[in-house]
Protein backbone atom coordinates (compact mmCIF):
# COMPACT_ATOMS: atom_id res chain seq x y z
CA UNK A 1 0.00 0.00 0.00
CA UNK A 2 2.75 2.48 0.72
CA UNK A 3 5.86 1.30 -1.50
CA UNK A 4 4.40 3.06 -4.40
CA UNK A 5 5.17 6.96 -2.65
CA UNK A 6 8.67 7.01 -2.90
CA UNK A 7 10.95 5.27 -5.94
CA UNK A 8 14.51 4.64 -5.50
CA UNK A 9 15.42 4.04 -9.16
CA UNK A 10 14.99 7.05 -11.68
CA UNK A 11 12.44 6.22 -14.58
CA UNK A 12 12.66 6.83 -17.87
CA UNK A 13 10.37 9.83 -18.83
CA UNK A 14 10.86 13.10 -19.18
CA UNK A 15 10.18 14.62 -15.84
CA UNK A 16 11.94 11.38 -14.57
CA UNK A 17 14.98 12.12 -16.97
CA UNK A 18 15.63 15.86 -15.34
CA UNK A 19 18.07 16.61 -12.65
CA UNK A 20 17.55 16.49 -9.53
CA UNK A 21 18.26 20.75 -9.12
CA UNK A 22 15.83 21.32 -11.67
CA UNK A 23 13.17 18.98 -10.58
CA UNK A 24 14.03 20.64 -6.85
CA UNK A 25 13.95 23.96 -8.01
CA UNK A 26 10.85 23.84 -9.80
CA UNK A 27 8.71 22.58 -7.22
CA UNK A 28 9.56 25.11 -4.66
CA UNK A 29 8.79 27.64 -6.86
CA UNK A 30 5.26 25.94 -7.73
CA UNK A 31 4.75 25.55 -4.04
CA UNK A 32 5.07 29.42 -3.14
CA UNK A 33 3.17 29.65 -6.29
CA UNK A 34 0.31 28.19 -4.93
CA UNK A 35 0.62 29.07 -1.64
CA UNK A 36 0.76 32.89 -2.19
CA UNK A 37 -2.87 33.35 -3.52
CA UNK A 38 -6.85 31.71 -4.04
CA UNK A 39 -6.85 33.39 -7.53
CA UNK A 40 -8.45 30.44 -9.80
CA UNK A 41 -7.25 32.30 -12.94
CA UNK A 42 -3.70 31.26 -11.63
CA UNK A 43 -4.73 27.78 -9.63
CA UNK A 44 -6.12 26.24 -12.58
CA UNK A 45 -3.02 26.26 -15.16
CA UNK A 46 -1.42 24.63 -12.48
CA UNK A 47 -4.04 22.14 -12.00
CA UNK A 48 -4.12 21.27 -15.35
CA UNK A 49 -0.30 21.04 -15.63
CA UNK A 50 -0.31 18.64 -12.71
CA UNK A 51 -2.53 15.94 -14.20
CA UNK A 52 -0.88 16.72 -17.51
CA UNK A 53 2.42 15.54 -15.66
CA UNK A 54 0.91 13.08 -13.16
CA UNK A 55 -0.43 11.28 -16.89
CA UNK A 56 3.21 11.51 -17.88
CA UNK A 57 4.56 9.83 -15.45
CA UNK A 58 2.92 6.65 -15.93
CA UNK A 59 2.11 5.68 -12.14
CA UNK A 60 1.17 2.22 -11.03
CA UNK A 61 -2.53 3.10 -11.32
CA UNK A 62 -3.91 1.28 -8.90
CA UNK A 63 -1.89 2.67 -5.97
CA UNK A 64 -2.26 6.13 -7.41
CA UNK A 65 -6.08 5.84 -7.35
CA UNK A 66 -6.16 5.16 -3.80
CA UNK A 67 -4.14 7.90 -2.55
CA UNK A 68 -6.04 10.24 -4.99
CA UNK A 69 -9.45 9.03 -3.85
CA UNK A 70 -8.49 9.66 -0.44
CA UNK A 71 -6.87 13.06 -0.94
CA UNK A 72 -10.08 13.95 -2.02
CA UNK A 73 -12.87 12.73 0.47
CA UNK A 74 -10.38 14.42 3.08
CA UNK A 75 -10.42 17.46 1.45
CA UNK A 76 -13.71 17.71 1.02
CA UNK A 77 -14.42 16.91 4.69
CA UNK A 78 -11.63 19.76 5.61
CA UNK A 79 -13.84 21.95 3.36
CA UNK A 80 -17.07 21.16 5.59
CA UNK A 81 -15.40 21.42 8.38
CA UNK A 82 -13.91 24.86 7.62
CA UNK A 83 -17.18 25.88 6.15
CA UNK A 84 -18.57 25.15 9.48
CA UNK A 85 -15.98 26.80 11.67
CA UNK A 86 -17.00 30.42 9.60
CA UNK A 87 -19.34 30.59 7.42
CA UNK A 88 -19.03 34.12 6.67
CA UNK A 89 -16.01 33.80 4.76
CA UNK A 90 -17.11 36.02 1.35
CA UNK A 91 -17.28 38.71 3.63
CA UNK A 92 -14.06 38.71 5.32
CA UNK A 93 -12.79 37.87 1.67
CA UNK A 94 -14.82 39.78 -0.86
CA UNK A 95 -16.47 42.09 1.31
CA UNK A 96 -20.20 41.56 0.08
CA UNK A 97 -22.05 38.99 0.59
CA UNK A 98 -25.11 37.47 -1.82
CA UNK A 99 -27.10 35.08 -0.34
CA UNK A 100 -28.43 31.39 -1.88
CA UNK A 101 -30.17 30.18 0.83
CA UNK A 102 -29.64 29.56 4.39
CA UNK A 103 -29.85 27.16 7.64
CA UNK A 104 -29.98 29.24 10.57
CA UNK A 105 -29.14 33.12 11.14
CA UNK A 106 -25.56 31.80 11.52
CA UNK A 107 -25.33 29.33 8.89
CA UNK A 108 -25.89 30.88 6.03
CA UNK A 109 -24.93 29.56 1.83
CA UNK A 110 -23.51 32.38 -0.15
CA UNK A 111 -21.96 32.66 -3.78
CA UNK A 112 -18.98 34.58 -2.63
CA UNK A 113 -18.30 31.21 0.10
CA UNK A 114 -19.45 28.81 -2.15
CA UNK A 115 -16.91 30.34 -4.45
CA UNK A 116 -14.10 30.67 -1.94
CA UNK A 117 -14.29 26.86 -0.83
CA UNK A 118 -13.89 26.14 -4.38
CA UNK A 119 -10.98 28.03 -4.87
CA UNK A 120 -9.45 26.39 -1.97
CA UNK A 121 -10.46 22.91 -2.57
CA UNK A 122 -8.81 23.05 -6.11
CA UNK A 123 -5.42 24.73 -4.80
CA UNK A 124 -5.42 21.83 -2.40
CA UNK A 125 -6.00 19.82 -4.83
CA UNK A 126 -3.39 21.28 -7.06
CA UNK A 127 -0.58 21.17 -4.59
CA UNK A 128 -1.47 17.74 -3.84
CA UNK A 129 -1.02 17.35 -7.80
CA UNK A 130 1.78 19.05 -7.60
CA UNK A 131 4.00 17.16 -4.89
CA UNK A 132 2.65 13.94 -5.95
CA UNK A 133 4.54 14.61 -9.54
CA UNK A 134 7.36 15.26 -7.23
CA UNK A 135 7.14 12.04 -4.87
CA UNK A 136 7.34 9.57 -7.89
CA UNK A 137 9.39 11.90 -10.09
CA UNK A 138 12.46 12.06 -7.64
CA UNK A 139 14.83 9.72 -5.63
CA UNK A 140 15.67 10.26 -2.40
CA UNK A 141 19.61 11.26 -3.32
CA UNK A 142 18.59 13.39 -6.45
CA UNK A 143 16.41 15.45 -3.69
CA UNK A 144 19.31 15.61 -1.44
CA UNK A 145 21.20 16.85 -4.33
CA UNK A 146 18.44 19.38 -5.30
CA UNK A 147 18.54 20.80 -2.08
CA UNK A 148 22.24 21.25 -2.16
CA UNK A 149 22.16 22.70 -5.21
CA UNK A 150 20.14 25.66 -3.23
CA UNK A 151 22.69 25.95 -0.45
CA UNK A 152 21.19 24.06 1.60
CA UNK A 153 23.97 22.61 4.24
CA UNK A 154 24.35 19.47 3.30
CA UNK A 155 24.09 17.44 6.74
CA UNK A 156 20.50 18.93 6.54
CA UNK A 157 20.38 17.39 2.65
CA UNK A 158 21.30 14.25 4.49
CA UNK A 159 18.49 14.41 6.98
CA UNK A 160 15.93 15.27 4.35
CA UNK A 161 17.33 12.52 2.23
CA UNK A 162 17.12 9.35 4.75
CA UNK A 163 13.65 10.22 5.97
CA UNK A 164 12.32 10.58 2.67
CA UNK A 165 14.35 6.99 1.95
CA UNK A 166 13.13 5.90 5.46
CA UNK A 167 9.81 6.12 5.13
CA UNK A 168 8.72 3.14 2.99
CA UNK A 169 10.33 1.15 5.87
CA UNK A 170 8.75 3.13 8.85
CA UNK A 171 5.30 2.79 7.09
CA UNK A 172 6.37 -1.29 6.25
CA UNK A 173 6.63 -1.48 9.76
CA UNK A 174 4.04 0.26 11.06
CA UNK A 175 1.72 -2.39 8.77
CA UNK A 176 3.35 -5.12 10.20
CA UNK A 177 2.94 -4.74 14.05
CA UNK A 178 -0.45 -3.45 13.39
CA UNK A 179 -1.25 -6.89 11.69
CA UNK A 180 0.87 -8.80 14.66
CA UNK A 181 -1.64 -7.09 16.79
CA UNK A 182 -4.27 -7.73 15.16
CA UNK A 183 -3.55 -11.55 15.08
CA UNK A 184 -3.25 -11.35 18.67
CA UNK A 185 -6.72 -10.06 19.04
CA UNK A 186 -6.58 -6.63 19.25
CA UNK A 187 -9.50 -4.59 17.65
CA UNK A 188 -8.08 -1.58 15.17
CA UNK A 189 -11.20 -1.53 12.58
CA UNK A 190 -11.89 2.41 13.17
CA UNK A 191 -15.31 1.06 12.24
CA UNK A 192 -15.88 -1.28 15.15
CA UNK A 193 -13.80 1.02 17.82
CA UNK A 194 -14.14 3.88 20.11
CA UNK A 195 -12.48 7.12 20.11
CA UNK A 196 -10.77 6.15 23.46
CA UNK A 197 -9.86 2.72 22.67
CA UNK A 198 -8.64 3.74 19.22
CA UNK A 199 -6.27 6.05 20.87
CA UNK A 200 -5.07 3.43 23.10
CA UNK A 201 -4.50 0.89 20.29
CA UNK A 202 -2.35 3.46 19.01
CA UNK A 203 -0.31 3.51 21.46
CA UNK A 204 0.18 -0.44 21.58
CA UNK A 205 1.31 0.12 18.05
CA UNK A 206 3.94 3.37 18.87
CA UNK A 207 5.66 1.66 21.53
CA UNK A 208 7.42 -0.65 19.14
CA UNK A 209 7.54 1.09 16.19
CA UNK A 210 9.64 4.19 18.01
CA UNK A 211 11.66 1.06 19.79
CA UNK A 212 12.83 -0.76 16.39
CA UNK A 213 12.67 2.32 14.36
CA UNK A 214 15.55 4.19 16.79
CA UNK A 215 17.24 0.56 17.17
CA UNK A 216 18.34 0.99 13.04
CA UNK A 217 20.39 4.07 14.19
CA UNK A 218 23.44 2.32 15.59
CA UNK A 219 23.81 0.29 12.39
CA UNK A 220 22.91 2.84 9.83
CA UNK A 221 25.37 5.79 11.60
CA UNK A 222 28.27 3.27 11.70
CA UNK A 223 27.82 2.05 8.04
CA UNK A 224 28.43 5.66 7.40
CA UNK A 225 30.83 6.89 9.47
CA UNK A 226 32.69 3.35 7.75
CA UNK A 227 32.06 5.31 4.49
CA UNK A 228 33.42 8.60 6.12
CA UNK A 229 30.42 10.83 6.06
CA UNK A 230 31.05 13.77 7.68
CA UNK A 231 34.79 14.37 7.10
CA UNK A 232 34.77 16.78 4.60
CA UNK A 233 33.37 20.44 3.89
CA UNK A 234 31.90 19.77 0.60
CA UNK A 235 29.94 16.70 -0.99
CA UNK A 236 28.81 16.00 -4.66
CA UNK A 237 25.95 13.52 -5.49
CA UNK A 238 26.54 10.52 -8.00
CA UNK A 239 22.74 11.18 -8.79
CA UNK A 240 23.16 14.33 -10.23
CA UNK A 241 24.19 14.65 -14.14
CA UNK A 242 24.81 17.83 -16.08
CA UNK A 243 22.49 19.86 -17.62
CA UNK A 244 20.39 18.44 -20.96
CA UNK A 245 18.65 20.41 -23.36
CA UNK A 246 15.86 19.50 -21.46
CA UNK A 247 16.78 21.01 -18.17
CA UNK A 248 17.96 24.38 -19.86
CA UNK A 249 14.18 24.53 -21.16
CA UNK A 250 12.77 23.77 -17.98
CA UNK A 251 15.21 26.61 -16.03
CA UNK A 252 13.77 29.10 -18.82
CA UNK A 253 10.10 28.12 -17.21
CA UNK A 254 10.96 28.23 -13.44
CA UNK A 255 13.09 31.36 -13.66
CA UNK A 256 10.65 33.09 -15.57
CA UNK A 257 7.87 31.93 -13.18
CA UNK A 258 9.98 32.60 -10.40
CA UNK A 259 10.09 36.16 -11.32
CA UNK A 260 6.13 36.54 -11.75
CA UNK A 261 6.06 34.89 -8.32
CA UNK A 262 8.52 37.89 -6.55
CA UNK A 263 6.38 40.33 -8.33
CA UNK A 264 3.11 38.84 -7.77
CA UNK A 265 4.35 38.84 -3.70
CA UNK A 266 5.75 42.67 -4.29
CA UNK A 267 2.04 43.24 -5.76
CA UNK A 268 0.24 41.42 -2.65
CA UNK A 269 2.41 43.79 -0.42
CA UNK A 270 2.98 46.69 -1.85
CA UNK A 271 0.06 47.55 -4.49
CA UNK A 272 -2.54 46.10 -2.67
CA UNK A 273 -3.20 43.36 -5.53
CA UNK A 274 -6.12 40.94 -4.00
CA UNK A 275 -5.58 37.44 -3.27
CA UNK A 276 -8.87 36.45 -4.48
CA UNK A 277 -10.93 36.42 -7.99
CA UNK A 278 -14.37 37.23 -7.65
CA UNK A 279 -15.91 37.27 -11.79
CA UNK A 280 -19.95 37.67 -10.87
CA UNK B 1 29.48 10.71 32.31
CA UNK B 2 28.29 14.05 31.09
CA UNK B 3 30.87 17.04 30.73
CA UNK B 4 29.33 18.70 28.21
CA UNK B 5 28.57 22.41 28.65
CA UNK B 6 24.48 24.06 28.18
CA UNK B 7 25.03 25.25 24.99
CA UNK B 8 26.30 21.91 23.73
CA UNK B 9 23.53 20.35 25.17
CA UNK B 10 21.27 22.70 23.89
CA UNK B 11 22.50 22.63 20.04
CA UNK B 12 23.29 18.57 20.37
CA UNK B 13 26.39 17.17 19.25
CA UNK B 14 26.10 16.98 15.53
CA UNK B 15 27.94 13.61 14.53
CA UNK B 16 26.58 10.77 12.13
CA UNK B 17 24.80 9.31 14.66
CA UNK B 18 22.94 12.59 15.30
CA UNK B 19 22.06 12.87 11.79
CA UNK B 20 20.61 9.15 11.35
CA UNK B 21 18.41 9.23 14.82
CA UNK B 22 16.94 12.98 13.11
CA UNK B 23 16.62 11.87 10.04
CA UNK B 24 15.16 8.47 11.40
CA UNK B 25 12.61 10.81 13.43
CA UNK B 26 11.48 13.12 10.90
CA UNK B 27 10.32 10.10 8.79
CA UNK B 28 8.49 8.63 12.12
CA UNK B 29 6.91 11.94 12.17
CA UNK B 30 6.06 12.32 8.66
CA UNK B 31 4.39 8.68 9.06
CA UNK B 32 2.82 9.13 12.35
CA UNK B 33 1.20 12.41 11.16
CA UNK B 34 -0.44 10.47 8.46
CA UNK B 35 -1.25 6.70 9.47
CA UNK B 36 -1.17 7.14 12.97
CA UNK B 37 -3.63 9.78 13.92
CA UNK B 38 -7.04 10.72 14.24
CA UNK B 39 -8.70 13.64 12.72
CA UNK B 40 -10.76 15.44 15.07
CA UNK B 41 -10.78 19.17 13.03
CA UNK B 42 -9.75 20.96 9.54
CA UNK B 43 -6.34 20.08 8.92
CA UNK B 44 -6.11 19.18 12.53
CA UNK B 45 -5.51 15.69 14.35
CA UNK B 46 -5.03 14.04 17.91
CA UNK B 47 -1.42 12.47 16.19
CA UNK B 48 1.26 10.44 18.31
CA UNK B 49 3.68 11.60 16.01
CA UNK B 50 4.50 14.50 18.68
CA UNK B 51 5.89 11.94 21.10
CA UNK B 52 8.66 11.92 18.32
CA UNK B 53 10.24 15.13 18.94
CA UNK B 54 10.39 13.88 22.40
CA UNK B 55 12.66 10.62 22.28
CA UNK B 56 14.81 12.70 19.57
CA UNK B 57 15.24 15.29 22.53
CA UNK B 58 15.56 13.28 25.06
CA UNK B 59 18.41 11.22 22.94
CA UNK B 60 20.40 14.44 20.97
CA UNK B 61 18.98 17.44 22.63
CA UNK B 62 16.63 20.25 22.00
CA UNK B 63 17.82 21.61 18.62
CA UNK B 64 17.77 17.98 16.82
CA UNK B 65 14.32 17.38 18.27
CA UNK B 66 13.43 20.95 16.02
CA UNK B 67 14.60 19.89 13.15
CA UNK B 68 13.02 16.29 13.62
CA UNK B 69 9.53 17.59 14.26
CA UNK B 70 10.05 20.63 11.44
CA UNK B 71 11.30 18.46 8.77
CA UNK B 72 8.98 15.81 9.84
CA UNK B 73 6.23 18.22 9.29
CA UNK B 74 7.13 19.04 5.69
CA UNK B 75 7.26 15.55 4.89
CA UNK B 76 3.86 15.04 6.81
CA UNK B 77 2.70 17.42 4.22
CA UNK B 78 4.58 16.39 1.30
CA UNK B 79 3.03 12.69 1.72
CA UNK B 80 -0.25 13.03 3.06
CA UNK B 81 -1.61 15.49 0.73
CA UNK B 82 -3.54 18.62 2.22
CA UNK B 83 -1.34 21.53 1.04
CA UNK B 84 2.01 22.87 2.55
CA UNK B 85 1.39 25.06 5.65
CA UNK B 86 5.22 25.84 6.44
CA UNK B 87 3.64 28.00 9.00
CA UNK B 88 2.69 24.95 11.15
CA UNK B 89 6.33 23.34 10.34
CA UNK B 90 7.88 26.19 12.21
CA UNK B 91 5.40 25.77 15.17
CA UNK B 92 6.12 22.24 15.27
CA UNK B 93 9.54 22.67 15.01
CA UNK B 94 9.17 25.92 17.86
CA UNK B 95 7.05 23.25 19.91
CA UNK B 96 10.13 20.67 19.25
CA UNK B 97 12.74 22.94 21.11
CA UNK B 98 10.41 22.58 24.42
CA UNK B 99 9.33 19.05 24.49
CA UNK B 100 13.12 18.01 23.12
CA UNK B 101 14.77 20.19 26.21
CA UNK B 102 15.30 16.52 28.48
CA UNK B 103 18.82 16.96 28.48
CA UNK B 104 19.23 20.84 29.90
CA UNK B 105 16.91 19.55 33.03
CA UNK B 106 18.87 16.50 33.40
CA UNK B 107 16.81 13.70 31.98
CA UNK B 108 18.55 10.75 30.24
CA UNK B 109 16.57 8.80 28.45
CA UNK B 110 19.61 6.71 26.92
CA UNK B 111 20.92 6.06 30.38
CA UNK B 112 17.50 5.63 32.13
CA UNK B 113 17.50 8.41 34.39
CA UNK B 114 13.79 9.65 33.78
CA UNK B 115 12.23 10.69 37.64
CA UNK B 116 9.45 12.66 39.28
CA UNK B 117 10.77 15.96 39.32
CA UNK B 118 11.55 15.08 35.38
CA UNK B 119 8.06 14.26 34.27
CA UNK B 120 6.76 17.71 36.34
CA UNK B 121 9.10 20.07 34.66
CA UNK B 122 8.27 18.03 31.02
CA UNK B 123 4.73 18.61 31.83
CA UNK B 124 5.40 22.28 32.52
CA UNK B 125 7.30 22.92 29.55
CA UNK B 126 5.03 20.95 27.51
CA UNK B 127 2.23 23.09 28.14
CA UNK B 128 4.27 26.48 28.24
CA UNK B 129 5.76 25.20 24.81
CA UNK B 130 2.31 24.35 23.03
CA UNK B 131 0.53 27.99 24.11
CA UNK B 132 4.32 29.71 22.76
CA UNK B 133 4.35 27.91 19.36
CA UNK B 134 1.15 27.72 18.33
CA UNK B 135 -0.44 30.77 20.64
CA UNK B 136 2.19 32.88 19.23
CA UNK B 137 4.96 31.53 16.48
CA UNK B 138 2.39 29.99 14.14
CA UNK B 139 0.06 32.70 13.98
CA UNK B 140 2.92 35.13 13.65
CA UNK B 141 4.16 33.08 10.46
CA UNK B 142 0.36 32.65 9.42
CA UNK B 143 -0.50 36.11 9.30
CA UNK B 144 2.76 36.96 7.38
CA UNK B 145 2.36 34.24 4.42
CA UNK B 146 -0.96 33.77 4.62
CA UNK B 147 -3.10 36.38 5.72
CA UNK B 148 -6.66 36.11 5.50
CA UNK B 149 -6.23 32.65 7.23
CA UNK B 150 -5.83 34.11 10.91
CA UNK B 151 -9.51 32.95 12.36
CA UNK B 152 -8.94 29.67 11.06
CA UNK B 153 -5.10 29.37 12.55
CA UNK B 154 -6.31 30.17 15.53
CA UNK B 155 -9.56 27.96 15.89
CA UNK B 156 -7.14 25.31 15.34
CA UNK B 157 -4.01 26.54 17.66
CA UNK B 158 -6.43 25.55 20.45
CA UNK B 159 -7.81 22.45 19.06
CA UNK B 160 -4.15 21.61 18.41
CA UNK B 161 -2.85 22.91 21.53
CA UNK B 162 -5.27 20.79 23.53
CA UNK B 163 -4.57 18.17 21.33
CA UNK B 164 -1.00 17.84 21.60
CA UNK B 165 -0.85 18.38 25.20
CA UNK B 166 -3.34 15.49 25.40
CA UNK B 167 -1.24 13.54 23.66
CA UNK B 168 2.38 15.06 25.20
CA UNK B 169 0.81 14.15 28.67
CA UNK B 170 -0.88 10.95 28.19
CA UNK B 171 0.97 9.00 26.22
CA UNK B 172 4.60 10.75 26.70
CA UNK B 173 5.37 10.30 30.16
CA UNK B 174 4.36 6.34 29.78
CA UNK B 175 6.40 5.94 26.83
CA UNK B 176 9.19 7.85 28.09
CA UNK B 177 9.28 5.90 31.37
CA UNK B 178 9.01 2.39 29.35
CA UNK B 179 11.85 3.76 26.84
CA UNK B 180 13.81 4.89 30.37
CA UNK B 181 13.42 1.38 32.04
CA UNK B 182 14.47 -0.26 29.01
CA UNK B 183 17.90 1.22 29.01
CA UNK B 184 18.22 2.00 33.09
CA UNK B 185 21.46 -0.52 33.03
CA UNK B 186 24.39 -0.21 35.52
CA UNK B 187 22.47 2.63 37.59
CA UNK B 188 22.80 1.49 40.91
CA UNK B 189 27.25 1.05 39.81
CA UNK B 190 29.63 3.91 41.75
CA UNK B 191 32.88 4.48 40.20
CA UNK B 192 35.70 3.52 42.46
Amino acid sequence: MNNFIINLIPGETFLHKLSGTTKVRLFFVLIVYLIMSFDLRLIVPVLILGIIGLISLKPKLKSVRYIIIFVVVMNLVNILLYYLANPHLGMLYFGHETIWFQFTDHYIVTYEEVWFLLSRFLKMIASFLISLDFILAITPSEFAAGLYSCKVPYKICTIVEMAFRYIPDIARDYQNIKVSMQARGVELDPKKTGLIKRIKQNILILIPLVITSFDRIGNISNAMDLRGFGKGKKRSYYSEHGETPNDRKVKVVYILLGIFVVAYIIGRVFFNVSEVWYPF
Amino acid sequence: MNKKTTLQKFIGVWNTKTIVGVAIGAALFGVLMNFGSIRIFTNTSLTTAMIVPVIVGGLFGPVPAAVAAGVGNVIADLISGSGFWFDWSIGNAVLGLFIGALPLYGAYIEDGIFEIKHMVIYAILCIVGCAISFGLVTPVFTYLWYGGELTITLYQSVVGSISNIIVLLVIGIPVLKVLASRNSRGQNLKAE
